[in-house]
């Protein structure tokens, strides 16, 4: 960044936006007076929860937003231009060519009967004035500088052909070759595993600074923006409550909103006896906004003056505002969140019951077809599992999508056959999904939900359940009227809630949990974090913990086994694997996760993984990572190597492994 | 893709060889016989009996539908039980008449429902219900009206009123203009019934399709709206279209039978209903082995139009 850009007017800057969404039940008030600017080629983040306005707010900039979204004040002015006044034909020639877009979900955004030189090609004529052929040679150039491999083929392929990241890259290379002034990427990684988000940013961070594109990037992730950001706005309840350069918001955030975010992240050097920080309730109905500060009722350091008036943004140093009227935000207040665990010593099992026990699990699927010829391709999901959980202990499983965690977890609570290999568990087993709205019928109560798996067991006579309701509801942190709402009428977290209530029903040993907080908003995912952690502590249960959150499996976990294409690669207790990871794919992970720290962020020489995960189809005859791993020889193409023990306490299956 | 239509047309053999033999037991199934219906009350007993004979009804089952499929195998379709006419001449003769109605209806109902389906749905999107309800509106109470009550409804106001369209008459080639007169009022009675459900289908499909995400992509890329709506919406909402175009196609051969009787036209459907009513089992099997060719011929042009407009549909 020169000195010139500082003085010269900004290239997009957004006075008093404001954008309702007129719906039967009122209208929601999604963006309430947004202001802020990005000068060029600067790489601004918005940050917020789901429903902070974000997105609205970002559509809005464009006039993309669906019905019944309206922008009804405000200004935005692309380079002196205002955007708001511009008729719909004129705005069409900004839309794409100086503003370009990338949306949250790659596998739906690509139109999926057209192949990719149809949706990238007219575009590249049209924006930059070429012929046909200019044009193909240009989208080909840059589906290369996106990291696709052999782009002049996949630019005639279908998006249905393609893996999410591949789709991205697409998405990427089709809004860079236009050549716009500046980005909106709106979730761009979300839906993508750690290790292709780490390559997307990267390839969003390069690209744009060599094209000197601005960038608006809208994220939930805090690490996301440590690694990437010049500026961060945080938004809440359609506000802007902090806006700032990256360093001062992550080391001096001023706004309590700001504040309880950054410490509700597990921290790389969390103490596990520590509760995490949580943020109390939940964000306000945008149909009826409270007077006042928005994150009154949410906040320890509310006054009385946070009911009446809503704080303006103030300046907190050179370049830095917060909407607060405390100075300092949260500071001088007593934390009670990150009070010490409560222990439970007392009246705690011994540990050495093995709860559940797996040995050489595998699961292959197949599917045979009626006209083709040769063997039925076989899907090898599980190749040989072996993993052991003792009582009260958590078991964290991770790895990319595809390596077969979930299959696990099927597997464990029966839903799978095993193709062979044998799953022996000391009591029940119980699962609580990843999506608590798609779990639950929407028809049923929550009582009737929880009962549920009561009547299936007949468990009790009526009274009884009813009374073993009322415990579970407060055990989970909520109140016996909740037990007459229907789900639709809970927020994602308290459905989370239900959802393990109704696991802890039948007083299970093991209870396996399959991304139980990657649906859920950062502020809550806490939330339920802390309470599986308590009821683990309180009941001495088993947890199976699969998750691509790392920071996450770090906090809950005791030991942890890294799984790739249907194998483990690793196994050990939680610390040692984060702290000395001992197989290189492991090692790739961990450095894949962002940190919420723009100080460390900036200091991590990343390395990041290359390619994507092997068809599970065919698998390489060696070791299944040999085609990523930065260090394979010879003999990792040819040998399969077994899990072994480097170090007493852990295994690891690489032939490498000393020699890292 | 040719793999796929030859794979299709495979399948498509066993299904013609169920139908083949299902008509033939269900008709056989069902009481009294040719011979009976042709006889009337006027003969019974030993003159009945021989009539059986002659008309080959004595055979064994077994006989006569091996003799029936050899018969098929070699498009020999027999003489008419009753008039002793060929069957193939009296089908191919009325064929014509049925596929021409047939043919313009579909025409008609496509031109006029798929640009109505996408307005509606374009204002839905938009918000503005008026057009939409007014559309939606319509096509429902068109959906409702039963297409005998309708053809007589048409007689009535164009035919005997207004006088623009003959009632009855001749039908033949000859004229164009007086043969289009013929059947428009088949044709129009026929559009009512199909438009509106094509309408409302298309409706429901464009909708869905214009709040998926790579319509907004298409947005965003500054598309104009036409563009979006042409060369996205409409091409991802084709699916769902043509297949109520194939099973518009299926219902049109039912309403040809009672429009054709309603508007005394010599077509298919005439043949049909006589057949029926004179038990005359060559010509009826005959005639629902034909219909039955036409229902899978369609449904593998639609499977194959599918294909083409879908890459992801598999076999």
């Amino acid at each position: 960044m020169t000195y010139q850009t500082e003085i010269a007017p900004p290239l997009l800057d957004v006075r008093d936006l404001c954008t309702e969404f007129g719906t039967d039940h009122g209208t929601v008030k999604a963006v309430n007076g947004v202001s802020f600017a990005i000068n060029e080629g600067e790489r601004v983040a918005i940050v917020g929860e789901s429903g902070s306005g974000k997105s609205a707010m970002a559509m809005s900039i464009l006039r993309l937003l669906a019905y019944p979204g309206r922008v009804t004040s405000g200004k935005v002015r692309l380079e002196g231009r205002d955007l708001c006044s511009l008729s719909e034909r004129q705005l069409n020639s900004v839309r794409g060519r100086e503003v370009g877009t990338v949306f949250q979900d790659p596998m739906s955004s690509l139109d999926p009967v057209m192949r990719i030189s149809k949706q990238m090609i007219p575009p590249i004529m049209r924006s930059l004035r070429l012929s046909r052929e200019k044009a193909r040679a240009e989208a080909i150039l840059w589906l290369d500088k996106v990291g696709i491999p052999d782009p002049e083929r996949r630019l005639e392929a279908f998006p249905f052909e393609m893996s999410g990241g591949m789709r991205q890259r697409v998405m990427i290379a089709m809004a860079l070759s236009c050549r716009p002034r500046l980005l909106i990427a709106d979730e761009p990684t979300t839906a993508l595993d750690v290790t292709i988000q780490a390559q997307i940013v990267e390839v969003m961070k390069t690209l744009t600074a060599e094209t000197g594109t601005a960038m608006m990037f809208i994220t939930h992730d805090l690490g996301l923006v440590a690694r990437f950001a010049d500026k961060v706005a945080v938004m809440y309840a359609g506000r802007i409550v902090e806006f700032g350069p990256v360093r001062d918001i992550f080391c001096a955030p001023a706004h309590p909103y700001t504040q309880s975010l950054l410490s509700t992240i597990p921290s790389t050097k969390a103490l596990r006896h520590e509760r995490l920080a949580q943020i109390p309730g939940m964000p306000p109905d945008m149909k009826s906004p409270p007077q006042g500060c928005a994150f009154r009722a949410r906040c320890a350091a509310a006054v009385a003056r946070c009911a009446q008036d809503a704080p303006e943004l103030s300046p907190r140093g050179s370049g830095h505002i917060a909407a607060c009227w405390q100075p300092k935000g949260l500071e001088g207040c007593k934390r009670t969140a990150c009070e010490s665990r409560p222990q439970h010593g007392g009246n705690r099992p011994p540990r050495e019951r093995t709860m559940v026990e797996i040995n050489r699990l595998t699961k292959h699927f197949s599917s045979p077809r009626l006209f083709s010829r040769g063997p039925a391709p076989v899907v090898r999901a599980v190749n040989g599992v072996t993993l052991r959980v003792q009582q009260g202990e958590t078991l964290g499983i991770v790895g990319e999508s595809g390596c077969g965690k979930s299959t696990v977890a099927r597997l464990l609570l029966g839903l799978e056959q095993p193709t062979s290999g044998e799953i022996f568990i000391d009591g029940l087993a119980q699962m609580v999904f990843q999506d608590p709205s798609a779990s639950f019928n929407p028809k049923m109560r929550i009582g009737a939900i929880i009962e549920e798996p009561l009547i299936v067991k007949s468990w009790g006579d009526k009274a009884a359940r009813s009374a073993r309701l009322r415990q579970l509801i407060t055990q989970v942190g909520l109140e016996e009227a909740h037990l007459e709402r229907y789900p639709s009428q809970l927020s994602g977290g308290q459905r989370q809630r239900v959802a393990v209530a109704r696991a802890l029903a039948l007083d299970p040993s093991v209870i396996v949990a399959d991304e139980p907080t990657s649906a859920l908003d950062v502020s809550v995912r806490a939330q339920i974090i802390n309470l599986l952690v308590d009821l683990k502590e309180e009941l001495g249960i088993a947890f199976v913990f699969i998750s691509h959150d790392l920071l996450t499996v770090r906090y809950i976990a005791d030991r942890i086994a890294v799984m790739y294409l249907g194998e483990v690669v690793e196994y050990g207790p939680a610390d040692q694997v984060f702290d000395q990871p001992a197989h290189p794919y492991t090692k790739a992970l961990i450095e894949a996760v962002p940190l919420p720290d723009p100080v460390t962020e900036a200091r991590r020489a990343t390395r990041l993984l290359e390619g994507e995960l092997p068809s599970p189809l065919n698998l390489p005859k060696g070791c299944a990572f040999a085609s990523r791993c930065p260090i394979a020889t010879d003999i990792c193409r040819t040998e399969k190597p077994v899990l072994r023990h480097p170090m007493k306490t852990r295994e690891a299956a690489c032939h490498h492994v000393n020699s890292i | 893709m040719v793999d796929y239509s030859l794979k299709k047309f495979a399948q498509l053999i066993f299904t013609v060889f169920g139908v083949v033999t299902l008509v033939f037991f269900t008709l056989r199934f069902i009481p009294g016989d040719a011979a009976s219906a042709m006889a009337g009350d006027t003969i019974s007993g030993e003159a009945l009996e021989l009539l059986r004979e002659q008309m080959g009804l004595n055979a064994p089952l077994w006989s006569q539908y091996l003799a029936y499929l050899h018969g098929l195998v070699t498009f020999d379709f027999g003489v008419t039980i009753t008039t002793q006419l060929p069957v193939a001449d009296l089908i191919l003769r009325a064929m014509p008449v049925t596929l021409s109605i047939a043919v313009l209806t579909i025409v008609l109902t496509v031109t006029l429902a798929i640009p109505l389906g996408t307005l509606a749905a374009l204002m839905a999107h938009r918000g503005q219900n008026g057009l939409d309800n007014a559309i939606t509106g319509t096509a429902m109470v068109l959906d409702l009206m039963p297409s005998f009550w309708t053809a007589l409804v048409f007689l009535l106001i164009f035919s005997l009123t207004l006088g623009w369209f003959p009632a009855s008459g001749t039908i033949s080639f000859d004229s164009p203009v007086d043969y289009l007169k013929r059947i428009a009022l088949p044709v129009l009675v026929l559009s009512v019934t199909q438009l509106a459900t094509m309408a409302r289908i298309t409706r429901t499909a464009v909708l869905e399709v214009l709040s998926e995400d790579y319509v907004r992509t298409a947005r965003a890329m500054g598309w104009s709206e036409m563009r979006v709506l042409f060369r996205h919406a409409l091409k991802n909402a084709a699916l769902p279209i043509v297949t109520v175009i194939g099973l518009s196609f299926g219902n049109l051969l039912n309403g040809t039978v009672i429009v054709e009787f309603i508007f005394t036209i010599p077509g298919i459907g005439n043949l049909l209903i006589n057949g029926i009513n004179s038990r005359d089992y060559q010509m009826v099997q005959t005639l629902i082995v034909f219909y039955a060719l036409l229902f899978i011929v369609i449904n593998f042009a639609t499977d194959i139009i599918y294909r083409a407009l879908d890459p992801r549909v598999k076999f």
